[in-house]
């Protein structure tokens, strides 16, 4: 894999706080990367010192293996879709999307035959002579979306997306950004703070932290392998259990034997099990948990159940799904044993 | 009493203020068509005083004088007003803030600006004329421009100010591709309001015109001529400059509305 975009050991102070802290990252050519984490953690900055708006304080940023850094954002191959859009309130959707062209001092019919495709893309040929303030909030997302891709850059970099969109909307866009993705051929940057949206989307994610990169990996190795418990946490759902060592092994605070497949902790810990992993003990489960019953949710697919139990100060999350919450009755205050397995039990610790 | 004799209350309040306000306004108006010509009776329409009034070749000449001021003060003032405008807001975007300054002209009384303007203008030995009106009134325009320009930024949306540089564009191309556009109701609305304010200010264009009549504007021909009393030549007069006013006025705040709804 040869990178696209290499950063390497990037530091971004304001006076004294340190909003992106030594961040070294690879990303490939094609590749859609998602930039995960709470407001806060740095990945807007992040994303802004990739644009051009925003200096590191040491640190390179290598483009196709050039240092970009001293590039005003002007002369940088990198476009920015802002998380407000951004729109000229002034110029036509046409007009928006040309502009970027007009800069490259294109030949007026290289610019209309782009500006006509990519429109079609975005299916918004319709609309072109419209001002964005005739527009719904999805229709300028589009037009942003346009402006930026239309320019054909190394890289898109994209600032929450699908912040402005609602529910139902956001969930169709996720799928049309990634088809946009595979069709343009560019590589995406999306910095967002909804976790599932980067499940989804992205290739590959990176959760960031109070400015340090925590973990960067595919969706599903961060969220079946979290690398810290604050991966752990933030991404998903995760029920956290206090554990103790001893020379017999690690066990629950119930004083239940615990199995897991990982190493044994030095010191306290945490085991990690996801709300989808346990189900109603079965024989030859790895563990076992007693509780009780203590509130119902019913989400469609899936029965959620709180269970509380000795092991935790916190209610136990289990998911059950449909056909297995048909079977059974579970009434509030109902006693339930819960079972897993060892090899969907992590360790942290503390 | 009622919820509609309450209401029937304060239409008249409303009523009586809007009289007082009105009435001797629309007295002037009233007599400049009034064919007599004399306050006390009213003898019929007529339109003779505005035509005697083009007759008149002094107040033409103010006229002139006026339209030279209040135009040039307003070009000047609009140019520097705007920039003005702009830098403190990217200084206060920086965290800056000299705001109380720009607007002491706005808040100074005209007398005091106007006697500080002809010492200033006496210490330079400078010979007064138009083109010392003209400075005068820059001075207090670029103050009412600067607020208006700056009432429409705190809505501006700077993020279009990177999309444009993060689309290719230099700083120059995007003032006036993005910035001056987007601001352009704004900046009309208060060139309208300051040719609206240069038009009609007396007290500093007496003090900084200099001796002779070749430098008199409107307002000071309307003054002089005042002084043997009310001719309805007079009445025609203000009407036309009362006109012109509400005409820019209305229009100011047309654009500056059109510029503040956000987009």
């Amino acid at each position: 894999m040869t990178a696209l975009l290499e950063l390497r050991d990037v530091r971004c102070d304001f006076g004294a706080v340190r909003a992106v802290d030594s961040v070294s990252l690879d990303i490939a050519e094609n590749e859609f990367f998602a930039l995960l984490g709470a407001s806060g953690s740095g990945k807007t900055t992040l994303l802004r010192m990739l644009a051009g708006f925003q200096k590191p304080t040491s640190g390179a940023i290598l483009l196709d293996g050039k240092d970009i850094s001293p590039l005003p954002p002007e002369r940088r191959p990198v476009n920015l879709m802002f998380q407000s859009y951004a729109l000229f309130p002034h110029m036509s959707v046409r007009q928006n999307v040309s502009y970027g062209l007009e800069m490259d001092r294109l030949p007026k019919a290289e610019i209309a035959a782009r500006v006509g495709e990519i429109l079609e893309t975005v299916q918004l040929s319709d609309l072109a002579e419209r001002k964005p303030e005739q527009l719904s909030g999805g229709q300028r997302q589009r037009v942003a979306l346009a402006r930026a891709l239309v320019k054909r850059p190394r890289l898109l970099l994209l600032d929450e997306p699908l912040g402005a969109l609602d529910k139902k909307l956001r969930g169709a866009m996720q799928l049309e950004l990634k088809r946009l993705q595979h069709e343009v051929g560019i590589t995406f940057i999306v910095v967002t703070h909804d976790q599932e949206e980067a499940l989804v989307m992205a290739d590959r994610i990176a959760i960031l932290d109070k400015g340090r990169l925590v973990q960067c990996g595919p969706p599903r190795e961060i969220y079946e392998r979290p690398a810290t418990r604050f991966a752990a946490d933030f991404i998903g759902t995760m029920n956290f259990l206090p554990i103790s060592a001893n020379s017999g092994g690690l066990t629950l605070a119930t004083g239940e034997p615990l199995k897991s497949n990982e190493p044994a902790p030095n010191g306290p810990s945490v085991a990690a099990i996801r709300p989808e992993r346990l189900r109603l003990h079965e024989a030859g489960d790895d563990n076992r948990l007693d509780g009780t019953v203590r509130a119902r949710a019913y989400h469609g697919l899936d029965l959620q159940i709180h269970v509380e139990t000795a092991a935790a100060p916190d209610p136990v999350i289990v998911r059950i799904t449909a056909d297995v919450a048909d079977r059974i009755t579970l009434a509030i205050g109902d006693p339930i044993t819960l079972g897993w397995s060892a090899r969907d039990t992590r360790i942290f610790e503390t | 009493m009622g919820e509609r004799g309450t209401f029937r209350v304060m239409l008249l309040i409303v009523g009586l203020v809007f009289a007082f306000l009105y009435i001797p306004i629309s007295v002037v108006v009233g007599l400049s068509f009034n064919d007599g010509g004399l306050p006390t009776a009213w003898t019929g329409f007529s339109t003779r005083w505005y035509g005697e009034l083009l007759a008149n070749d002094d107040i033409l000449h103010a006229a002139g004088n006026t339209l030279i001021v209040a135009l040039a003060s307003t070009l000047v003032s609009t140019v520097l007003g705007t920039l003005l405008a702009l830098g403190v807001e990217l200084r206060r975007r920086k965290g800056h803030a000299l705001e109380a300054l720009i607007f002491a002209p706005m808040i100074i009384p005209d007398i005091v600006l106007a006697i500080a303007l002809l010492s200033f203008f006496s210490l330079l030995n400078v010979t007064m004329g138009l083109h010392t009106i003209t400075m005068a009134h820059v001075v207090f325009n670029l103050a009412f421009v600067c607020s208006v320009v700056r009432a429409a930024l705190k809505t501006f949306d700077w993020s279009i100010v990177e999309a444009s540089a993060d689309l290719g564009a230099s700083q120059i191309t995007t003032f006036f591709r993005v910035v001056l556009p987007v601001l352009a109701p704004a900046i009309l609305a208060g060139a309208l309001l300051a040719f609206t304010l240069s038009v009609d200010e007396f007290i500093i264009a007496f003090f900084t015109s200099g001796a002779g009549r070749s430098s008199i504007t409107l307002p000071m021909q309307i003054f002089s001529m005042i002084r043997f009393g009310v001719t309805p030549e007079i009445n025609a007069l203000a009407t036309i400059v009362l006109s012109v006013s509400v005409i820019a006025l209305t229009l100011s705040q047309r654009l500056s509305r059109r510029s503040v709804i956000p987009t």
